[in-house]
């Protein structure tokens, strides 16, 4: 597979006029020209080859709009390069904006006062799409989606679920070759979310669009995106398989052991005891390299052991766990 | 392209079906105050300074409804809000250039405040207190270009105004300014011709001056054959001045939003 999309050691920092409080320091802030700068992106790289999913994850302010912008050409990188289908976005804004589709989930691109057919077909003559490919993809995109109870009312009548789905339809209709979305499925209810991942994922496979999308909603990555690109504080900190993001991060997987009789005070080598209710014991497992049978090895026969719950930590406690890890090593250091 | 921009905001404007009788009633009070100062001017003489009351009536008609048609505010503050905000970003995304997508947006607008504001006030005035026809047809067919340009220029001077508003975070002052050099030097209100002669002189160069005083000057024939010519000219080049100078503003608000974030 080709790669399609490339970052090269990409930073974008920006200036901001340092403001100071209060009334003397508004007056202040009019007459000096102090900036600060902020780091947005830092020392970001990574290929995506033609076809790939890929879910790009961090907390608010870690750099993903940043990111994305940088990739369809509105922002320019303060140092290193980005590569979208072999050009230079902002240089090529225009020869690039044909070949991508952009969804941001918190700015409207339709016609606020047109029905969604309307800005659907302005999009048609500003992208110059054939009559049969429009009303081809028009129709299969709009079945999919379920557009047409409201493709005749205006985009301001509706609700917030059905303007996105008319917004990934819409960057959808010149048949981009890269679909970009920015937090496509913030602010939606579960139907709706679910409606816009199903899509995405569809279209994904059947039209082999590449779909980069940024979020800090871990369910659309665990459905939608197979990798997983996950930034903080501005820098990349994991790039892979979204299975391997807990060996990378470190799982804490959790046992609970059942006893017909109290063992007593039962501590492991392997494995650490949490909490103690007697008949059951819950202990962590720390180490990626201790499996439940070095556990149960180390335990041996000698206990009458009635049951065994032994819990893999789901996506988002791991990353929790991370956050909470690096907040904990800032404050003590 | 930019043809189905035009008529997808002639489309969007009449969403707002409600709007249109008080911009109706609203333009025909303004005709009529007007025509009412210069019949308390005209109370006791024919002509002042050689123009006549049906003259300054028919002034009125052409500087009020068909020259002020078009909302140049709500250019400024779009073009204005969409920069400092960031909206513009959109734009950025699509295969167009945006003045050029405004522009057009804006000759729709145009189209449409004429058929149902200017028109029908320009209609209803007239058959009130009269109004002169061209004073010749040279001077007729001369007044379309004119007038074609009176938009032109203000659709370039509004569009200016707002990307002003990227450096100076408001279009707000830049609205009242401008809002007070139109009533004051355009002409659309108080004829040129009413102003000490070196003013009168000065204003006539300003690009302000094609916007209301020379298309109604042409229209009422105060110009000569050559004076009418030279000036089409001289508006043209204003027009092309202000485009070179709206590019060259939007190409640096671009840059300046491409590699600061705005």
């Amino acid at each position: 597979m080709s790669t399609i999309i490339e970052a090269r050691a990409v930073s974008k920092r920006f200036r901001q006029h340092r403001r100071f409080p209060g009334l003397r320091g508004a007056i202040r802030t009019l007459f000096t020209a102090e900036y600060s700068e902020v780091a947005a992106v830092t020392d970001v790289s990574y290929a995506i080859s033609q076809g790939e999913a890929v879910g790009y994850l961090g907390p608010n302010g870690a750099g993903k709009s940043t990111m994305i912008k940088m990739l369809t050409g509105i922002l320019v990188p303060t140092s290193g390069a980005v590569s979208v289908l072999g050009r230079t976005p902002h240089r090529e804004r225009m020869t690039n904006a044909r070949e991508i589709g952009v969804v941001f989930g918190q700015r409207s691109q339709l016609w606020w006062d047109l029905p969604v057919r309307d800005s659907f077909e302005l999009h048609r003559r500003i992208y110059g799409i054939a009559d049969a490919r429009f009303t081809a993809n028009l129709d299969y995109l709009s079945d999919l989606l379920d557009l047409g109870p409201f493709l005749d009312r205006a985009v301001r009548q509706l609700s917030l679920g059905q303007r996105m789905r008319a917004e990934i339809v819409m960057a959808l209709l010149h048949d981009p070759k890269i679909l970009f979305l920015d937090e496509p499925t913030i602010g939606l209810d579960v139907v709706a979310k679910d409606a816009v991942r199903r899509f995405l994922t569809r279209v994904n496979r059947e039209r082999g669009t590449t779909i980069i999308l940024t979020t800090h909603d871990l369910q659309d990555i665990e459905q939608i995106c197979p990798r997983l690109i996950m930034v903080d504080q501005s820098r990349l900190i994991f790039d892979g398989d979204l299975r391997n993001l807990r060996a990378t991060l470190g799982s804490r997987r959790r046992l609970t052991l059942e006893f017909g009789a109290d063992p007593g005070s039962l501590t492991l080598r392997t494995a650490l005891l949490t909490a103690d209710e007697g008949l059951r014991k819950h202990y962590l497992l720390e180490r990626e390299d201790i499996s439940l049978v070095d556990v149960l090895t180390e335990l041996g026969n000698g206990y009458d052991l009635k049951d065994i719950a032994f819990e893999e930590p789901n996506i988002e406690e791991v990353i929790r766990t991370f956050y909470q890890g690096r907040d904990a090593a800032r404050a003590a250091g | 392209m930019y043809l189905a921009f035009a008529s997808s905001a002639f489309q969007t404007q009449l969403a707002y079906r409600g709007q249109v009788w008080a911009s109706l009633f609203g333009s025909a009070v303004h005709v009529f105050a007007w025509i009412a100062i210069w019949m308390s001017v005209y109370q006791d003489t024919a002509s002042v300074d050689g123009v006549t009351l049906p003259q300054m009536v028919t002034y009125a008609l052409i500087g009020g409804p068909v020259l002020t048609a078009w909302q140049w505010r709500r250019l400024l503050n779009l073009v204005g809000n969409s920069v400092t905000s960031g909206d513009v970003a959109i734009y950025l995304l699509k295969p167009l250039r945006y003045p050029l997508y405004l522009f057009a947006t804006e000759c729709g607008n145009l189209f449409y405040r004429l058929a149902v504001t200017g028109l029908p006030v320009l209609v209803i005035v007239a058959l009130v207190y009269g109004m002169l026809p061209p004073a010749s047809l040279f001077h007729g067919l001369l007044f379309i270009a004119f007038w074609a340009l009176s938009f032109v220029i203000m659709f370039l001077i509004a569009a200016l105004c707002g990307l002003l508003a990227f450096w100076l975070l408001t279009a707000f002052s830049l609205e009242w300014l401008l809002q007070g050099i139109l009533m004051l030097l355009s002409g659309t209100h108080i004829p040129l011709w009413f102003f000490p002669d070196a003013v009168a002189a000065i204003i006539k160069l300003l690009p302000v001056a094609w916007v209301g005083y020379h298309p109604i000057a042409v229209y009422l024939g105060k110009t000569s054959v050559t004076e009418t010519l030279i000036y089409l000219g001289l508006g043209l080049g204003w027009a092309l001045l202000l485009a070179a100078a709206v590019s060259a503003l939007w190409r640096r608000a671009a840059l300046r939003i491409t590699v600061q974030g705005g």
